[in-house]
């Protein structure tokens, strides 16, 4: 038999779509091959965020070029929030390789905070921020989300104050002065009379605020604002407060019955920017980087929209609060934690770095001496020409404090599940006054500390080290 | 009541082609979002569903179309590397798995040892367990073996699952008779001779079926790589689009045009196998 | 199907006419790389789920023997008992929605005389083609209140449709099933178009003779064809109903929703042992649905042997 025949009567053993991916495998197996991963030496710095990346970029070019061994340069990894996480948990809990730095999310780091606090993988920095004086260059509340047990974990990133965002050309071409504003009700009342219904289809065609049932982040910023929150100063389980009950039946009664004023157009999503673009959402929640985000993804409403200070929930209360939060931590195995330091504190303690930063992306940083940088001070055309930077900058020492507990998650969501079942109530008995739902508020909040409650006696780590 | 059957089922096709025809639209209604998506700019993607409004040809704004998205895709993101770790690693685990499963499945289907009962049920069993159960001790494993970072690590779990030798075992139990294993046996044709030329020609359909699932199965796996890979230019597709959801700001034109890219080369393989896939994808649930 | 060429005598030929019993050693080695992986991969982290049910942890490195505390916890969470009754409402779904759709599309595709069939299967096909990465962004958007394509199309052919029907806030599962329902009904379908295309066309035609209607002819001559492979799929669509993870993960953005509205079994199990750190009493939860599963398994395979004996 020729070898032809031989190849031929081998090809026809079987689907012909085997010698193709055969093939298909052996050249992407020569392409991945011939050009081998290369292991980073020195420091590997783990990030989330695709625009810290880009802003961080001239720092870290920087510090690798000045230093003479590869030793302690930094090599940066963007990664997708949830791998972070994953990646990060799983180092610390069974020893798997983990980043020298890493860049967190607020969301995340409850999670690294719980178990024993000997085995928090990231460097207590408590001593370190103490002896170099950083304890009060920076911006107090921006510490509370990292600290656990009394002791700090990261370098605090931002502040995240938040303002409130409003469409200032429907505003202001309906002749309607919010200079007054001092409470959520004063807003309310200015703004209500734009909440008319001209296409005839029964139901408003612009609502006041961007807020709806399911989202926990403004709840959570509202109750914040308010005083209340999750946990009281001493990590403590604190969901069934009167505050927390006040402010959950007033927002069900914003967000359904006859008395309905917000919308749900949620952030980073094209149902919510279409609402946006069409101006059927007023006012938002502001917090300084969603400021940012909103300059990239909705290049039109540049100049239809303005800045002010949240309304307050009473005369004279707090006229801010705070919404997300990143910190800087240095993993425990790192091989040279003294040059991770070195380097956090290059990246995120530096004056031109923080005013770089604010330019791309509105973000404005918890070191207080920066705060002078003019570039905080430059009128937004955005923004109507406001001077953003300042205005957050001036809320910034107001901001609520928050806890770290790694049951926060926990408790804001079942905070929203009571949330959600007084607004079905709103619906379906059409009530508009919040006093008529506190009874049925308290009882439920009571009932969602107790669950909470017997989830955290459940953990014997945080059990035998309860104070 | 006198109409052959089968005329009265060619007058029964009309409604027939009405109704599939409305289910299909049903079905490629998001593919068209996808292919639109990926053409437009991320402002257009939020306030268009399908193709801009304009003042073009048919009231839509044909220039407001782009190719920047790709582009950005091959360029600045370097995909193409992705796409090469891609095809690396669903060829290898298609191909692999393939064979060791028809192999194991041949053992279980035509032979008769002592423990086959046994490895039977130990497959039913494998079906069964649900795989985030073994998440956590699996990932520990993997380290602890050393295969973190590396392609082997997310390759050798993979290569004999329980799933494929039972497809496999299904379709020669029917496929393959015995009589002839054994007149083979006595013209005196070796084992791996008895495999290749005589059952593997037999379960051709179940070849390409398998092939096309794990292939598909690898393709698109993205927890796995993304818990396993560290190093990014190791990252396969799926894992280089999911990482283009960013935090802060969703980029749709751009993930959808990797979308595309990424359903491109297995549409061609579906293709290339929809014969072989669809027959033998079912001659493993002939007898059960 | 191609023949095989006989196969030419190897170097050292057995004597023909001698029959040689199949080596012992054959099987074993076919079944090496099986049993290997099994063994290391799955029996290996397996027994250290086991025992990590009994513990609570903290990752590995912390643990604690609490015995039975992780199962009598679990069973009265009601946190757990949300996520079975979500999880066995999108089973039940799939089985009740999705497959009989599936079988009715390809009962229409398996129509004699069809044209185009191999172009309808494409297409019914094609969403199984597509990752899920981009199924839950795609359908995130699709099950948008106002702006979604669901409630616009809805809306626009029954007016009287709420175009803020809130799918995502308090119908997810009904919305998880649709999109399972796009993403697996051609994938089903595949394998009722296979086995119908076993239903010998004779009988059918003498049913109809008959005198057998639609559904007698469904009933007595075409359900018992396809017993065998119906089976298979609905074991098959139960045990990867009662897995659902990925899809809810990606469109809920790794939560379980409002209310837990979304939270499945697996979904839970993944967010005590991934994100509360909690290995043990993720283990627990594993186990009882393993449990489940295994009944599931256990029970298609009494039928199918019930079905064979008749």
């Amino acid at each position: 038999m020729s070898l032809f025949a031989r190849l031929r009567q081998v090809y026809t053993l079987t689907t012909p779509a085997v010698w193709i991916l055969a093939a298909l495998g052996l050249i992407a197996a020569a392409v991945v091959f011939s050009r081998p991963a290369s292991r980073p030496e020195g420091l590997v710095f783990w990030l989330f965020s695709r625009s810290h990346q880009e802003a961080y970029q001239p720092v870290l070019k920087k510090w690798n070029a000045a230093r003479p061994t590869p030793a302690s340069t930094v090599t940066d990894l963007l990664l997708d929030g949830g791998a972070l996480e994953r990646r990060l948990l799983s180092g610390f809990m069974s020893g798997t390789p983990v980043a020298d730095l890493v860049e967190l999310e607020r969301g995340m780091a409850g999670r690294a905070f719980s178990g024993p606090v000997e085995d928090i993988g990231f460097v207590d920095l408590t001593e370190r921020l103490r002896e170099e004086g950083l304890m009060d260059t920076i911006n107090a509340p921006s510490f509370g989300p990292w600290t656990s047990r009394g002791r700090i974990f990261g370098l605090p990133h931002d502040v995240h104050p938040v303002l409130l965002a409003y469409r200032s050309d429907i505003v202001e071409a309906a002749g309607i002065d919010l200079s007054t504003v001092e409470t959520w009700d004063d807003f309310f009342r200015l703004m209500r009379p734009l909440m008319t219904d001209e296409n005839g289809d029964g139901r408003p065609d612009r609502y006041i605020l961007n807020f709806w049932a399911t989202n926990g982040d403004v709840l959570e910023a509202m109750v914040l604002q308010a005083g209340g929150g999750f946990f009281d100063d001493h990590d403590r389980l604190a969901l069934d407060t009167e505050i927390n009950a006040r402010v959950v039946a007033t927002l069900a009664t914003w967000t359904g019955g006859p008395g309905r004023i917000s919308v749900d157009a949620p952030e980073f999503s094209a149902p919510g920017n279409t609402l946006r673009l069409r101006g059927v959402v007023l006012a938002s929640i502001m917090p300084d980087w969603l400021a940012g985000v909103w300059k990239m993804d909705l290049p039109e409403l540049a100049g239809k929209v303005k800045l002010m200070p949240l309304p307050a929930w009473e005369k004279g209360g707090r006229r801010t609060s705070v919404q997300g939060g990143t910190m800087l931590g240095i993993s425990r195995r790192s091989a040279d934690p003294e040059a991770a330091w070195e380097f956090a504190k290059r990246l995120y303690l530096d004056r031109e770095t923080h005013a770089k930063f604010f330019a791309s992306t509105t973000i404005i940083p918890p070191v207080r001496s920066s705060w002078d940088h003019p570039v905080f001070a430059r009128p937004d055309p955005y923004f109507g020409g406001q001077p953003v930077g300042t205005m957050f900058i001036e809320q910034a020492a107001h901001v609520p404090r928050r806890a770290s507990s790694p049951y926060n998650a926990l408790a804001r969501s079942r905070l929203n599940d009571v949330l959600l079942a007084l607004v079905a109530r709103v619906n379906r008995e059409q009530i508009t006054d919040p006093e008529v739902l506190l009874p049925e508020t308290r009882r439920l909040l009571s009932e969602a500390q107790t669950a909470v409650q017997t989830l955290i006696h459940r953990n014997v780590f945080l059990r035998t080290e309860a104070p | 009541m006198d109409i052959p059957l089968s005329r009265r089922r060619a007058l029964l096709l009309g409604p027939i082609y009405v109704a599939l025809t409305f289910c299909a639209i049903l079905t490629l209604v998001p593919f068209a979002w996808l292919i639109c998506a990926a053409f437009k700019t991320n402002a257009d993607v939020f306030a268009h569903n399908f193709l801009p409004m304009g003042d073009g040809f048919l009231g839509v704004a044909w220039d407001r179309l782009t190719v920047a998205n790709f582009e950005r895709l091959f360029t600045e993101l370097g995909i193409g590397r992705a796409i090469a770790n891609s095809v690396m690693l669903s060829a290898v685990s298609a191909l692999v798995a393939t064979f060791f499963c028809a192999l194991g499945g041949y053992a279980l289907a035509k032979f008769n040892f002592k423990g086959r009962s046994f490895i039977l049920s130990l497959v039913l069993a494998s079906l069964v367990i649900p795989g985030s159960l073994l998440m956590a001790p699996g990932y520990k494993l993997i380290h602890d073996l050393g295969l973190l970072d590396t392609y082997a690590g997310l390759l050798l779990p993979g290569i004999s699952p329980a799933f494929g030798i039972f497809l496999f075992r299904q379709a020669m139990v029917n496929a393959a008779p015995t009589a002839l294993i054994e007149s083979a046996r006595i013209d005196g044709a070796g084992e791996l001779r008895i495999f290749f030329t005589i059952i593997l020609p037999l379960v051709r359909p179940m070849v390409g079926a398998y092939l096309m699932i794990t292939f598909l199965g690898s393709w698109n796996n993205f927890i796995g790589p993304q818990i396993i890979l560290q190093d990014p230019s190791r990252f396969p597709l799926s894992v280089a689009i999911n990482q283009l959801r960013g935090m802060y700001g969703t980029d749709y034109g751009l993930i959808m045009s990797g979308t595309l890219v990424s359903i491109a080369p297995v549409l061609a393989l579906f293709l290339l196998l929809q014969k072989e896939f669809i027959s033998g994808l079912t001659s493993g649930a002939v007898k059960g | 199907m191609s023949h095989p060429a006989p196969a030419s005598p190897p170097a050292a030929p057995t004597p023909r006419g001698h029959y040689r019993a199949e080596p012992l050693w054959v099987p074993w080695l076919c079944l090496a790389p099986f049993i290997l992986t099994t063994v290391v991969f799955l029996a290996w982290p397996l027994l250290q789920s086991v025992l990590l049910a009994f513990k609570q942890t903290y990752g590995p490195r912390n643990a604690v023997w609490v015995g039975l505390e992780n199962f009598t916890f679990l069973f009265r969470d009601p946190l757990f008992w949300k996520a079975v009754g979500n999880t066995a409402l999108f089973a039940l779904g799939s089985v009740f929605v999705q497959l009989p759709l599936s079988l009715g599309l390809a009962m229409l595709l398996n129509r004699p005389g069809l044209r185009g069939r191999a172009v309808f299967r494409l297409v019914f096909f094609a969403p199984s083609l597509v990752g899920l990465v981009f199924v839950g962004l795609l359908f995130s958007l699709m099950f948008a209140p106002r702006t979604g394509l669901v409630n616009t199309v809805l809306h626009g052919v029954f007016p009287a449709f709420d175009p803020e029907f809130p799918w995502l806030e308090v119908y997810i599962m009904p919305a998880l099933i649709l999109a399972a329902l796009w993403l697996y009904v051609g994938f089903n379908m595949v394998y009722f178009l296979a086995a119908l295309q076993n239903v010998p066309e004779e009988l059918l035609e003498a049913a109809s003779l008959d005198g057998a209607g639609p559904w007698q002819r469904f009933r007595h001559v075409v359900l018992p064809e396809i017993i065998p492979i119906a089976s298979f799929v609905v074991l098959m669509s139960l045990l990867g109903s009662l897995q659902l993870f990925e899809l809810p993960f990606v469109l809920l953005n790794g939560g379980g929703g409002p209310d837990n509205r979304g939270l499945t079994v697996v979904m839970y199990l993944y967010q005590t042992g991934f994100i509360t750190g909690d290995l043990g009493y993720a283990s627990a939860i594993g186990w009882v649905l393993a449990l489940g599963m295994a009944m599931f398994a256990f029970a298609q395979k009494r039928f199918i042997r019930r079905h064979e004996e008749n």
